[in-house]
């Protein structure tokens, strides 16, 4: 009777977790205990902890309830908090298997299951699983303090970096157990004859071994801020037109590797060599995860090649300095700034102006006064917008001074802020004698500059992101 | 004396007067130099439909060209007149190409296709037409596009109507500072004064109050053909009214009631005309910018009209050439005026140039 139930259930078009609720209600009887007794198992546990914990505790007990169709009703705190198959496989269990990984082609269920396993994971490596855990346990101590809101902006960060962490650790969960529902899907299709359920079963798993590559990158940028758009600068190092033309290439290759990404790009300020090249330029780049890639660009670039612009042909060095800094959205800036601080200036402009000139160009320099920080934009088609540009411009660098000042604070990120000063050499280019591209952090190289530089970096910036998660895991 | 025997003896005497002096043509009627009054203004070339197609090579021709033509210019612009070098028209080429292309995409990406059909906006013949003005006959930008952005506005322009200065924005914001400190002007009667394209018109409308309303006038009928088509892009109709006439001509009913005058009058001295950058000089109207012998005659028009006009607690903004007519205007209102207002300021642009004199109406 049982199996009649699932193929009717199965033919409509739902999800299988849906099928599986709506056949596990059939089988509820009243002596199962509510969900909310069985997520105790959690060591962070909280009694605020908002709505998910239950959900998904929820979503994990009607699954037990229907998988276990055949046997006996039986739950236990365990299962649901490690999830696992019917005859209890785990996530795990399916790794220490290490079953043979074939190419996504080969419709083989177990190559799928550990895949997805293999990645998932990576991924609790790269969200570093177990000091995630102890974070959260320790934020949700915090959430608990009946005083927490005497400090709103405290309790503002600290509920932040709780819903942030808490939606973390649902993603992998949830991972967990979609890959135990479709390996019981399988056994249970195998098992009841019914190849249809079973191929369709195993197509599910293969769209789920690709979602969750794309989730391993997201995995690697955990930082609070790597979602956010960002500004790239590059500023030319000393050495005339050799490095002004030297910077202008790189930003040339941070455009291509921004469209390349489907990012919008925009030249907001750029102040041009009088003879090639850049002195310097501002960057911005719109789109998800801007920042957490461009971040590892910081530092300084280093080509050496047979100047063009030598009439010698001499080999020369130079250097062009890159800065990254991240686009805060409304209400996540750390710095205000006040109007009175600021000094507005219109600049390149000369002549008596107003009705006097005709100007497209209506560039505008702002200096925070206090700082000495200072924005440009020159970009816009109105003075009104450049300004306003400059001040996102301005504001982002002010909110990453404050930034860096906190973290300096606070030792845990100590490391990491020299690693990515803006001085420090991190690429060298070298076009002659031979033709190399180097990262001297991660020692990836490539032996095809031209390539790199119409943008292809994305395999620097990873291997310098895994690079630089694996040491922070180590220390 | 009366307002209108004031507007009369500005617009005749001095400033045409001082025009025909300076000028071989005598430039009347003042709406037309290029074509005759248009019933309706010209749409700007940003808003045309995209009826027109090109593939990318020719497109990419013609941007060669284009560019070649900016290079050509070097800094030869910038040392005959201040006129803008090759830089500033490399960056306006890109913007032509945003405003004339319904996706310019594929323009600026190498790994486009050359066969892509593009679709635009204006022939591309007439893109070498527009281009080809631009360099060879200083057109000014704002004219081949017909739109400048103007705060967070895109105005419509087009020759006849002078093309709103990036300083002028300012006047909105001094405006909004003075507005949200006080409801009363928030919702009061507002007058824009040679409104031109209705620029200071649409950005004070922006900033008033559901009560608020904003008068602009221009003596100019091309000038309020385009401020009104403005006007109604942004859907200001019911906010502001345009109206045709010499200053305050078409105000009189309105005299003692006004909460706020503002307006960037000419004030160009007749005898700096001759030497203007070409873009100016040569394209944009002579009316607009010829502010007679020394460039004062509208100002102290305004002037003599503001303490008319202005109820008590009304503020008043101009725009000047500068330090020296900001001295000249405060002098004559602290002595011709004396007692009629209070809290006169001086106010410098981006540049810090001392640019507009606002005060308030005892």
């Amino acid at each position: 009777m049982s199996s009649t139930i699932l193929r009717r259930a199965c033919r409509k078009p739902y999800t299988i977790l849906s099928r599986y609720q709506s056949i596990s209600t059939l089988f509820q009887s009243p002596s199962i205990p509510k969900p909310q007794n069985h997520v105790s198992g959690f060591e962070f546990q909280s009694n605020n902890a908002s709505g998910w914990f239950s959900s998904v505790s929820n979503k994990r007990l009607t699954f037990s309830c229907g998988s276990s169709l055949n046997n006996t009703l039986s739950f236990s705190t365990q299962a649901a908090v490690v999830p696992s198959t019917a005859d209890g496989l785990t996530v795990d269990g399916i790794v220490a298997n290490q079953w043979t990984i074939l190419d996504e082609s080969e419709s083989d269920w177990k190559s799928h299951a550990s895949a997805i396993a293999q990645s998932i994971r990576l991924i609790k490596k790269r969200l570093q699983w177990e000091k995630l855990k102890v974070r959260l346990e320790m934020l949700s101590i915090h959430m608990e303090k009946p005083d927490l809101w005497d400090d709103p902006v405290n309790a503002g960060r600290i509920s932040r970096e709780y819903g942030s962490l808490v939606g973390k650790m649902k993603t992998v969960n949830s991972l967990e157990q979609e890959l135990i529902e479709h390996i019981d899907m399988i056994k249970l299709a195998h098992e009841e004859d019914d190849p249809e359920l079973e191929s369709e079963s195993v197509k599910a798993l293969l769209r789920m071994r690709q979602s969750v590559k794309e989730k391993e990158l997201e995995a690697l940028l955990a930082g609070e801020h790597d979602l956010c758009s960002c500004y790239i600068e590059v500023q030319a190092g000393a050495g005339g037109t050799e490095s002004m033309d030297w910077a202008g290439m790189v930003m040339q290759m941070y455009k291509m590797w921004a469209q390349r990404h489907g990012y919008g790009v925009t030249v907001v300020d750029e102040m041009r060599g009088e003879i090639a090249g850049i002195k310097r330029a501002t960057l911005r780049v719109d789109g998800e995860y801007a920042y957490g890639y461009a971040k590892a660009e910081v530092g300084a670039h280093r080509l050496v090649r047979i100047s063009p612009f030598d009439s010698a042909k001499r080999r020369h060095t130079s250097f062009a300095a890159v800065a990254v800094t991240p686009i805060l959205g409304d209400g996540s800036h750390h710095v205000q700034i006040s109007e009175s601080d600021l000094r507005i200036e219109r600049y390149r402009s000369g002549g008596a102006g107003g009705q006097h000139a005709n100007v497209t160009d209506s560039a505008v320099r702002i200096t925070h006064i206090p700082t000495g920080i200072t924005a440009a934009c020159q970009n816009e088609r109105s003075q009104h917008q450049n300004k306003a540009s400059a001040m996102a411009v301005l504001q982002s660098r002010l909110d990453q001074r404050e930034m860096a000042r906190q973290a300096q604070m606070n030792a845990q990120y100590t490391q990491s802020l020299t690693d990515n000063s803006w001085g420090n050499q991190i690429r060298s280019y070298v076009l002659h004698p031979y033709r190399m591209v180097k990262d001297l952090r991660t020692n990836f190289e490539v032996s095809d500059p031209d390539s790199v530089l119409e943008g292809e970096i994305d395999d620097f910036i990873l291997s310098f992101l895994t690079d630089s998660m694996d040491k922070e895991n180590e220390a | 004396m009366n307002l209108s025997s004031l507007a009369r003896a500005s617009s005749l005497s001095t400033s045409l007067a001082s025009r025909t002096l300076h000028r071989s043509i005598a430039r009347r009627p003042i709406s037309c130099f290029y074509s005759p009054p248009s019933i309706n203004p010209k749409t700007p070339l940003f808003l045309r439909p995209p009826i027109f197609t090109a593939t990318l090579s020719d497109l990419q021709k013609w941007q060669n060209w284009a560019k070649t033509l900016a290079s050509s210019v070097g800094s030869s612009f910038t040392d005959s007149d201040n006129g803008p070098d090759s830089e500033i028209l490399h960056r306006e080429l890109n913007w032509l190409v945003q405003d004339a292309l319904e996706n310019p995409n594929p323009l600026f990406h190498m790994e486009s296709k050359f066969e892509t059909v593009m679709k635009l906006r204006v022939d591309l013949g007439d893109l070498y037409t527009l281009w080809k003005q631009r360099i060879e006959t200083r057109r000014p930008f704002q004219y081949v596009v017909g739109c400048e952005h103007w705060r967070d506005l895109v105005l419509s322009v087009e020759e006849g109507v002078l093309i709103p200065r990036p300083e002028t924005e300012l006047i909105v914001d001094l405006v909004y500072d003075v507005v949200n400190k006080n409801v009363d002007l928030m919702g009061g009667l507002w007058v824009d004064l040679g409104t031109g394209s209705g620029a200071i018109a649409i950005g004070i409308g922006r900033v008033l109050g559901d009560g608020g309303r904003v008068i602009a006038t221009d003596l100019s009928p091309v000038a309020v053909q385009v401020a009104s088509f403005n006007v109604k892009r942004y859907n200001l109709q019911d906010k502001i009214s345009v109206k045709q006439g010499s200053w305050f001509d078409p105000l009189t009913e309105f005299e003692g009631r006004v909460a706020g005058l503002v307006s960037n009058p000419p004030y160009i001295p007749s005898g700096h005309i001759s030497g203007l950058q070409a873009e100016v000089g040569r394209h944009e109207p002579i009316l607009a910018l010829d502010g007679g012998e020394d460039g004062m005659s509208d100002l102290l028009h305004l002037c003599n009209g503001a303490a008319l006009m202005l109820k008590s607690g009304g503020f008043f903004a101009f725009e000047t050439n500068g330090e020296d007519q900001c001295r000249l205007f405060v002098d004559h209102m602290e002595s011709v005026h004396k007692n009629s207002f209070y809290d006169l300021k001086i106010v410098p642009d981006f540049a810090g140039i001392q640019r507009f004199v606002t005060g308030i109406r005892l």
